[in-house]
C-alpha cells in the first residue's frame, strides 16, 4: 500500500490541464492554416494545389471581383498550400481550437478586384497580381512610365495579345516578303 | 454527347428529420449548460479509422475526456451525445440514421473530422453523401484531420457550454489602392529565388522558408561590419550543424552571385 502510494507520488500527475490552461503543442504543428489578404495576390496557386479542395476561388466577372474561399471545416492540414504560396500570404498556426456550432462559422474569405484588359476590356486577373508581376518585370530601376507600360502589357489578356501580334506582323509586311520568296 | 451534370444534382436529396419544439428547447437547454455527465456513442460513417484513433486518445488519462463526465459508452440508447465520424458512405446512411433514431431525445449531434463536418478530402467521391449534416442535423462540428485530443476537447467542452467558440465567419474586402509589397525590395529578385530554392531544396518548404527570410533579414539589415563576416558569424553561431549546412550552401550562392560567376 505504502509502496503503491509512494509510486503514485513519484509519478505525479499526467493528464494535462488543458482546456483549464493553455496547451503547448509540438514545434511545427500543423493547425489552422491563417491567410493574410495584404500579402495575397489571388494567384490561385495555393486553390490548385489543395487536395480536398478546401481553398477555392470564384470569379465574378459581372461585379469584376474575385473571392478566396477556405472551409476549414474540409481542410486536411497537409500544408500544401503554404508550400505553394508565391509570396508566404498563408501560413499554417498552431491554432486548433477550431470547433464551431454554425458551419458557415467554418468558412473564410477574400475579396479582392480585378484588372480589365486594356485592348477589349475583359476581366483578366486580379489587379493585385498583375501589379505584383509587373513589379517583378519591371525591376527595381524602372521608371514611371516604364512600370506603366509593363503593367499595361502584363494585363492585356491572351486574346489581344495574339491579335495584335497578327496586327504587328501584317504592318511589317511578312506576307509581301514570303511571296516574294516562293 | 451527353451534357455535362454536376454530381450534387444526381444524387438524391434526403429530407430532413423534423423535431418537434419541446425537444428543441430541452435541447437548447443541454447545449448552454448540461450540469451533469454526458455519454458518447460514437458512430463511424465510413472513416479511416483516424478520427476513432484520437478519439480514443482523448480518453486517455494524458487528456482525461471523464474529468467532464464524458465517457464513451458501447450502446446509442445510453447515449446524450452522438459523435459521426467518416464522410457518410451510402451503405452507412441508414445504420447511421437507426443510431440518431435510437438515442433518447434531446440529444446532441457532433460532428466530427474533416469528413464528418463536409466530406473532407471524400467529399466528391460517388459514393459518399459529403458530411453528417447532410442526413442528420449536427449541433457541433469538430475539425480536423484528425482532431488532434486537444481539439476533440475542446470540441466537447464548447458543446457542453463550457467554453465560447472562438472562430467566426469572415470577409475581407479589397481596399482602394492596397497593393501586396514585393518581400525584400532591397535584394535582387533573381538572388532572392535562388536562395529560396536552395534552402527549400535542403530543408522542405517550411523550415527552408524560415531558414531563408533569416538570411535575408541578415544581408539586409544596414551594418558597419561587411556582409561576408556577418554571414560567417551567423554560421559559427549557428548551434544545429545541419542548420549551419545550409547557411553555409545559402553563403556559396550569395558569393557566387556577387562575385559574378554564377552558373
Amino acid at each position: 500500500m505504502l509502496k503503491l502510494l509512494k509510486e503514485v507520488f513519484r509519478t505525479g500527475e499526467a493528464t494535462h490541464l488543458y482546456p483549464f490552461a493553455p496547451l503547448e503543442v509540438a514545434k511545427d504543428f500543423r493547425g489552422k492554416p491563417e491567410h493574410n489578404p495584404a500579402q495575397c495576390i489571388a494567384c490561385a496557386a495555393c486553390t490548385i494545389a489543395c487536395p480536398p479542395n478546401a481553398i477555392g476561388m470564384e470569379t465574378d466577372p459581372v461585379a469584376g471581383t474575385r473571392t478566396w474561399s477556405i472551409s476549414y471545416g474540409r481542410c486536411i492540414f497537409c500544408g500544401r498550400c503554404e508550400e505553394s504560396c508565391p509570396t508566404g500570404a498563408i501560413r499554417l498556426t498552431p491554432d486548433f481550437e477550431l470547433a464551431v456550432a454554425r458551419k458557415e462559422d467554418l468558412t473564410k474569405r477574400a475579396v479582392f478586384k480585378l484588372a480589365l484588359c486594356p485592348c477589349c476590356g475583359e476581366p483578366v486577373a486580379a489587379a493585385r497580381e498583375v501589379d505584383y508581376v509587373a513589379t517583378i518585370l519591371a525591376g527595381p530601376d524602372a521608371t514611371p512610365d516604364q512600370l506603366a507600360r509593363t503593367r499595361e502589357l502584363a494585363s492585356t489578356c491572351p486574346d489581344c495579345k495574339r491579335r495584335n501580334d497578327v496586327d504587328l506582323l501584317i504592318r511589317m509586311g511578312i506576307e509581301r516578303q514570303m511571296e516574294k520568296r516562293i | 454527347m451527353n451534357a455535362f451534370t454536376p454530381p450534387d444534382e444526381l444524387a438524391v436529396k434526403p429530407a430532413g428529420l423534423s423535431m418537434s419544439e419541446d425537444v428543441a428547447r430541452m435541447k437548447g437547454t443541454l447545449l448552454k449548460n448540461i450540469r451533469r455527465s454526458a455519454y458518447v456513442y460514437r458512430v463511424d460513417c465510413g472513416g479511416c479509422n483516424g478520427c476513432e484513433i484520437e478519439i480514443f486518445a482523448a480518453i486517455t488519462p494524458i487528456f482525461d475526456a471523464e474529468r467532464f463526465g464524458i465517457k464513451v459508452v458501447a450502446s446509442p440508447r445510453h447515449a446524450d451525445i452522438l459523435l459521426f465520424t467518416g464522410a457518410v458512405t451510402r451503405s452507412m446512411r441508414m445504420p447511421a440514421l437507426r443510431a440518431y433514431e435510437a438515442a433518447p431525445d434531446p440529444k446532441i449531434v457532433v460532428s466530427y473530422g474533416a469528413c464528418g463536418c463536409s466530406g473532407g478530402i471524400f467529399h466528391d467521391l460517388y459514393c459518399v453523401w459529403g458530411g453528417t449534416d447532410q442526413i442528420v442535423p449536427v449541433d457541433v462540428y469538430i475539425p480536423g484531420c484528425p482532431p488532434t485530443p486537444a481539439a476533440t476537447i475542446y470540441g466537447f467542452a464548447m458543446a457542453l457550454g463550457l467554453l465560447d467558440q472562438r472562430l467566426k465567419e469572415e470577409t475581407h474586402h479589397e481596399a482602394a489602392g492596397e497593393k501586396v509589397a514585393l518581400a525584400h525590395p532591397d535584394i535582387p529578385y533573381g538572388l532572392r529565388v535562388q536562395l529560396e530554392r536552395e534552402a527549400r531544396a535542403m530543408a522542405g518548404y517550411r523550415q527552408g522558408r524560415d531558414i531563408v527570410e533569416e538570411f535575408l533579414t541578415l544581408i539586409e539589415t544596414r551594418d558597419p561590419a561587411p556582409v561576408t563576416a556577418r554571414i560567417g558569424d551567423l554560421v559559427t553561431r549557428e548551434g544545429d550543424p545541419r542548420r549551419a549546412e545550409i547557411f553555409q550552401r545559402l553563403q556559396t550562392v550569395f558569393t557566387a552571385a556577387i562575385t559574378g560567376d554564377a552558373s
